[in-house]
């Protein structure tokens, strides 16, 4: 009796109601692989900045912890201040600023980086041309610069001014939030201010001391690891509830379907599983057949949510490439995990269904 | 010959009620992606644009080539008010200061707007204060979803722009999950921003038409971009949207592909089950179409109820989320919702078209072979 693989039969019966069931469980996996992808892609591109720019330390306006929100106002002198020290080896202003363009009917909304030419703080990488030297000249993020079919030589209005391409930025879009590049001087004519800055980049060997000598100062210093960590706390707390709540419903939407395609194949059977029980099958037998067939389900979708998910990245990433999707082992895992809660919650309905079946069903004519 | 009044095909979709329960949770679970997402982003252009849809100007001044508040920098020079005044239509003329900052007290921060602007009038602050009053010198107020964050009462210190200021009423509406407002006298922010001014609301005479007025700003005046309250408002709405966009399409897509697959294989398997019944109808005569029509009235009924429950399930997600983080509002809008049933109308029809050709293809005879 126990050497019936009966599940598996039972399941493998409809080839099209099975490829149907696997490809809706794989989807809804890939959906919970895709958002645990972007998740961890925020929370690289929230240290895209620190990781790039080279600084050890930053000082910050004080009580601002992190680039993220462009927040930070200081004077411009607080750069003259960070020199002075013995161990710095150099420091750079940079001013930033979000704005809105208008880019092909639709709006864009840049963080503006501006550094003083030939300082840190600036475009980190080149895909093409060069880094802004005037006031007027600007290099967007190479994603942004293709979508908008903006090459070098075009421009671009910011604000009420009109910038002109020099070159265009790689490696330089963040969560939903592309860089540009311009002069420092720049950012004070869109901001209307001078002498102001927002943050300070410091290049050192000995970082601690020269952080703890900058704040006997007064001044609001963060190493990059600091600064680093405090951006992704900012990104995952705007968008930590909306990608919880997607996942919970990627994970609804597999159970169900893991359920209704396990459910459907006993219903379809329920002839097969009385006679199972009017020869003696235990309730337990009959969970344990449902239980086989929403975990084969189940396995099968993860596969399924796999392959699903490396051609969907592939897809997403040559359509819109701004989105950083990672895979990692802790993704597949708890991929997986869900895949196997998703199969155990989902067996209850068939079982109960099995547990319902009479014996009697076995010598009526199929309907 | 069968009568139209036979509901054949909810009967048959009802009769197993466990199986309707599973298509159309699955189908709503499905739709719930689409709507919740779409509602949290509708939710987002609500909080957005709650300053400027209680604001009494007709107007708004801004920057030359600025037309948000949102994730703007617009810098105006204070002569700007002044021109404003002198123009023909203008009742007053309100200029704000306006920045993004931190407001933090203690351990605990909250991003925010924070906006200077003059007590007196009280044209450009708050419009209804929940508790306290509006600010002085050194006194702010605060959003009452920040104030709570940042565990901020009245007569609390909280600190912004680098300076101390004394917590002295909370108002509601305008924090998202992203940032906050608050206002400060805007003596407050000049001395520690400058006195450039960001924005000028304005107020038109009674009887003038504020499109009018805004045309006739935007002729007077040089250096500025000049809309009026209802334009101002639905930039900001679409900056969110086109934002949002691309991350929409995506979620989106695979919300339909998967309530795709639901609908496929529920109409699949019970068209197979069914395949006796058919065959009888078209023994006694009724044309493929009637069939036809069967399937596609499981699909309508299958997409009408899991559309409904969807709603009805984001709704009250969408409660809950509000009360346990109130900072996130969702927006479930007819709009969205109509949009999402035509969709997945569509959507079942598609999941319909393989159950179709099984039932042009029943053989009537097969109605009085024996069962095996």
């Amino acid at each position: 009796m126990r050497s019936v693989p009966l599940g598996r039969r039972n399941l493998l019966a409809d080839h099209r109601r099975l490829a149907a069931g696997v490809v809706g469980v794989g989807l809804a996996v890939m959906l919970i692989l895709l958002l645990d992808g972007m998740w961890a892609g925020l929370r690289d591109q929230a240290t895209l900045y620190t990781d790039r720019a080279g600084a050890d330390l930053y000082v910050l306006q004080p009580g601002v912890r992190d680039l993220t929100a462009g927040t930070s106002t200081l004077p411009l002198s607080t750069v003259d201040t960070v020199r002075a020290d013995p161990e710095v080896t150099w420091a750079a202003p940079v001013r930033s600023a979000y704005v809105v363009l208008e880019l092909h009917g639709s709006k864009v909304a840049p963080q503006v980086i501006g550094s003083v030419p030939a300082q840190r703080g600036g475009v980190w990488s080149l895909a093409a041309g060069r880094a802004p030297v005037a006031d007027d000249e600007i290099v967007p993020d190479q994603i942004l610069a293709d979508r908008h079919g903006l090459g070098i030589g075009d421009s671009i209005e910011v604000a009420g001014r009109r910038f002109r391409v020099v070159g265009l930025a790689d490696h330089s879009y963040g969560f939903m939030i592309p860089y540009v590049f311009v002069t420092h001087a720049a950012v004070d004519q869109v901001a209307g201010t001078q002498g102001k800055t927002s943050v300070v980049l410091v290049g050192t060997d000995q970082p601690t001391a020269v952080g703890q000598r900058l704040r006997h100062q007064g001044l609001n210093v963060l190493t990059r690891e600091q600064v680093a960590a405090n951006n992704v706390h900012v990104a995952t707390g705007i968008f930590g509830s909306p990608m919880r709540m997607m996942v919970g419903v990627g994970f609804a939407a597999g159970t169900l379907v893991i359920a209704l395609t396990a459910y459907t194949a006993i219903v379809e059977r329920r002839r097969e599983y009385g006679i199972v029980k009017a020869m003696g099958a235990t309730g337990r037998r009959l969970v344990g057949l449902a239980m086989t067939q929403t975990l084969a389900l189940a396995g099968l979708g993860l596969v399924a949510g796999g392959l699903f998910f490396v051609a969907g990245r592939a897809v997403l990433v040559a359509s819109r490439p701004q989105f950083t999707v990672v895979l990692t082992t802790g993704s597949l895992g708890r991929a997986a995990l869900a895949a196997t809660v998703m199969a155990l919650v989902a067996a209850v309905i068939p079982a109960s269904r099995l547990a319902s079946v009479e014996p009697a069903a076995a010598y009526r004519s199929a309907p | 010959m069968i009568s139209r009044r036979v509901p054949l095909a909810r009967r048959a979709l009802f009769q197993d009620r466990r199986r309707a329960g599973l298509t159309t949770a699955g189908v709503a679970a499905a739709l719930l992606l689409v709507l919740l997402l779409q509602g949290i982003f509708d939710g987002a252009m609500r909080q957005v644009t709650a300053y400027l849809r209680s604001s009494p100007a007709d107007v708004v001044v801004s920057q030359e080539g600025v037309r948000t508040m949102h994730m703007s920098v617009s810098a105006l020079a204070p002569d700007t008010v002044t021109a404003v005044e002198r123009v023909d239509g203008v009742a007053w003329a309100e200029p704000i200061r306006y920045t993004t900052t931190v407001l933090a007290r203690g351990e605990r921060q909250q991003l925010s707007y924070v906006i200077g602007y003059d007590p007196a009038t009280g044209r450009a602050g708050p419009r209804h204060l929940v508790t306290g009053r509006a600010p002085r010198a050194g006194e702010i107020v605060l959003e009452e979803i920040a104030a709570d964050r940042l565990d901020a009462h009245i007569g609390e210190q909280v600190t912004v722009l680098g300076d101390q200021f004394r917590v002295t009423g909370t108002f509601r509406g305008g924090t998202s999950i992203a940032n906050s407002m608050a206002f400060i006298t805007t003596d407050d922010f000049a001395a520690r921003r400058g006195d450039t001014v960001a924005y000028i609301l304005v107020g038109a005479r009674p009887g003038t038409d504020p499109a009018q007025l805004a045309r006739r700003l935007a002729g007077e005046l040089t250096g500025v971009t000049v809309q009026t309250r209802q334009q101002f408002a639905a930039e900001e709405a679409s900056l969110v949207q086109d934002m949002s966009a691309d991350l929409m399409r995506i979620m989106t897509l695979v919300g339909f592909l998967i309530a795709l697959a639901v609908i496929a294989l529920t109409l699949f398997a019970l068209t197979m089950a069914k395949l006796r019944e058919h065959a009888v109808v078209k023994a006694m005569g009724g044309p493929t179409g009637r069939l036809a029509r069967v399937v596609l009235a499981q699909a309508a009924w299958s997409v009408g109820l899991a559309v409904a429950i969807a709603t009805v399930l984001a709704v009250g997600l969408g409660n809950l989320v509000e009360r346990i983080s109130p900072a996130v509002a969702i927006a479930i809008e007819p709009a969205s919702v109509a949009r999402v049933a035509l969709v997945t109308l569509v959507v079942g029809a598609l999941g319909a078209i393989v159950p179709l050709r099984r039932v042009a293809g029943v053989d009537p005879a097969s109605a009085f072979r024996r069962a095996s």
